[in-house]
């Protein structure tokens, strides 16, 4: 089961948790609508739209309302701290959180303690949890993009607000050097794909695969294009893909379905995630070596 | 459908609030426990200490919220620091990419994106604090100078990020017309 945790910019919802489906730009939750756009809304609809075309079970979502004051995060992590060994998902991911250094340490306790230890995934503010927390190296994947992968890289900071001047100034050509940076001072988790002009898979230090096409530049401003890599990423891990060929695949169907949407800078999200299943029908077969025709039939 | 009951946050969050009197200090541990924050009074270390032997304990994430709770309740302080030495200073610079008719600029890790011709907003991405969705939604199709400061808005790190890219991309658009 891949069990996808974040914020959505709800007032007032509870924490709410349950099996997910889409309808057209929302997503619906035990009757709830949630948007389609940056943030967790984003990642769990291409997860979602990943899991439909694969014919697996769609993902189960945890989420909770917050808007900053950082209550719905904390319910999240409480929750799966108290949970996560009963709910034992075989991908944790984690997303769109207040980020909160004690509490992922407890959380990664409460995961060491599992019989079967999930897959552990961390985007955006868990992401910065956990590095700040020093637990970087408990995850599996991290998503950073590449002001991140400075954030990863620098020993002191806690937020990339604060990140060293050098380290966010540091040209496109250097990402490699920041990505050992980061590895060297254990602000990584054991794979990364850092998303940018070039997309970077790293699996323990060593830059195994560089995704150069096709070159869409305005997805960078698009808001939630990083969030849908990572539902990506982890659809494909739950498909039973290793990590590293999972963080492919969807670095690849990302960067297709961006140049498919033919999008310009205010473009929705949304009009990259509907593009996915003729990404996949088009190129997933040649891409992973296993084909499937829609629907989930081999 | 709630599903656990309240329990204490944790305070563990890389950040001190300094004050130069003690009176100050326990005030704004009162103030800020108060507007939800999870918070506590501890002594700072020597290379912090800037008036008196009490700070206040806090996410350092939520700075922005924070700064503004103080403010509301007129609750001196003299600065937000972070906790760990070598912390550089909060990112100033900014980074400006033209996209023809649109013009990107970032801040740290957040990025908006504005029609040079009518000034609109037509989208904001990166970061990953939870303020930040509900600042895109709020933000997009609003022309910049007529779209709220996310410094007032927001209550994170992120969303001073984004405030600052708001601000400049105000500047640029307003030095073309």
């Amino acid at each position: 089961m891949l069990l996808i945790a974040g914020t959505v910019p709800v007032n007032n919802m509870p924490l709410t948790t349950g099996e997910v489906e889409a309808d057209g730009e929302f997503l619906i939750i035990n009757g709830r609508r949630i948007p389609c756009a940056q943030g967790t809304g984003a990642m769990v609809s291409a997860a979602l739209a990943t899991t439909k075309y694969l014919g697996l079970e769609p993902p189960q979502v945890l989420l909770s309302g917050d808007t900053g004051k950082g209550k719905g995060s904390r319910d999240i992590y409480e929750y799966l701290i108290k949970n996560v060994g009963e709910l034992s998902p075989a991908v944790l991911a984690l997303h769109y959180c207040l980020p909160d250094m004690a509490l992922t340490g407890r959380l990664c306790e409460a995961v060491a303690k599992c019989e079967k230890r999930p897959v552990m995934i961390a985007d955006a503010g868990s992401m910065y949890a956990a590095k700040a927390a020093g637990m970087a190296p408990e995850f599996d994947i991290f998503t950073p993009d590449a002001s991140e992968i400075a954030f990863l890289a620098d020993p002191d900071a806690t937020h990339p607000a604060y990140i060293a001047r050098h380290l966010f100034d540091t040209d496109a050509a250097d990402i490699p050097q920041l990505i050992l940076s980061a590895y060297k001072l254990k602000g990584a988790a054991r794979l990364l794909l850092v998303k940018g002009v070039t997309d970077y898979v790293v699996r323990d230090g060593d830059i195994t695969e560089t995704i150069i096409e096709p070159n869409v530049p305005v997805l960078e401003a698009i808001g939630g294009t990083g969030d849908t890599i990572t539902g990506m990423v982890a659809a494909f891990a739950c498909a039973e893909l290793e990590p590293h060929e999972a963080a492919i695949i969807a670095a690849r169907a990302n960067r297709m379905a961006g140049n498919y949407a033919e999008p310009t800078p205010a473009t929705r999200v949304s009009d990259i995630i509907r593009q996915l299943p003729t990404v996949y029908r088009d190129h997933l077969c040649q891409w992973s070596g296993v084909c499937y025709i829609e629907g989930g039939r081999p | 459908m709630p599903l656990l009951k309240k329990r204490k946050p944790s305070s563990e969050g890389g950040g001190l609030v300094l004050f130069m009197d003690v009176g100050d200090a326990m005030r704004a541990e009162k103030v800020l426990k108060v507007a939800g924050y999870s918070v506590k009074l501890v002594a700072p270390p020597p290379e912090l200490r800037r008036g008196c032997d009490l700070a206040v304990a806090i996410n350092l994430v939520e700075q922005p919220g924070i700064e503004r709770a103080l403010r509301e309740k007129e609750t001196p302080y003299v600065q937000i620091a972070p906790l760990k030495p070598g912390t550089s200073a909060l990112l100033e610079i900014v980074k400006k990419t033209d996209f023809g008719d649109w013009t990107m600029v970032k801040a740290g890790n957040m990025k908006l994106t504005f029609e040079k011709s009518s000034g609109v907003i037509v989208n904001t991405s990166g970061g990953g604090c939870p303020d930040i969705p509900y600042l895109h939604a709020e933000l997009v199709g609003k022309r910049l100078d007529q779209a709220l400061r996310t410094r007032d808005t927001g209550f994170t790190l992120c969303a001073l990020m984004l405030d600052r890219a708001l601000e400049e991309s105000l500047n640029f658009w307003q030095g073309d017309i």
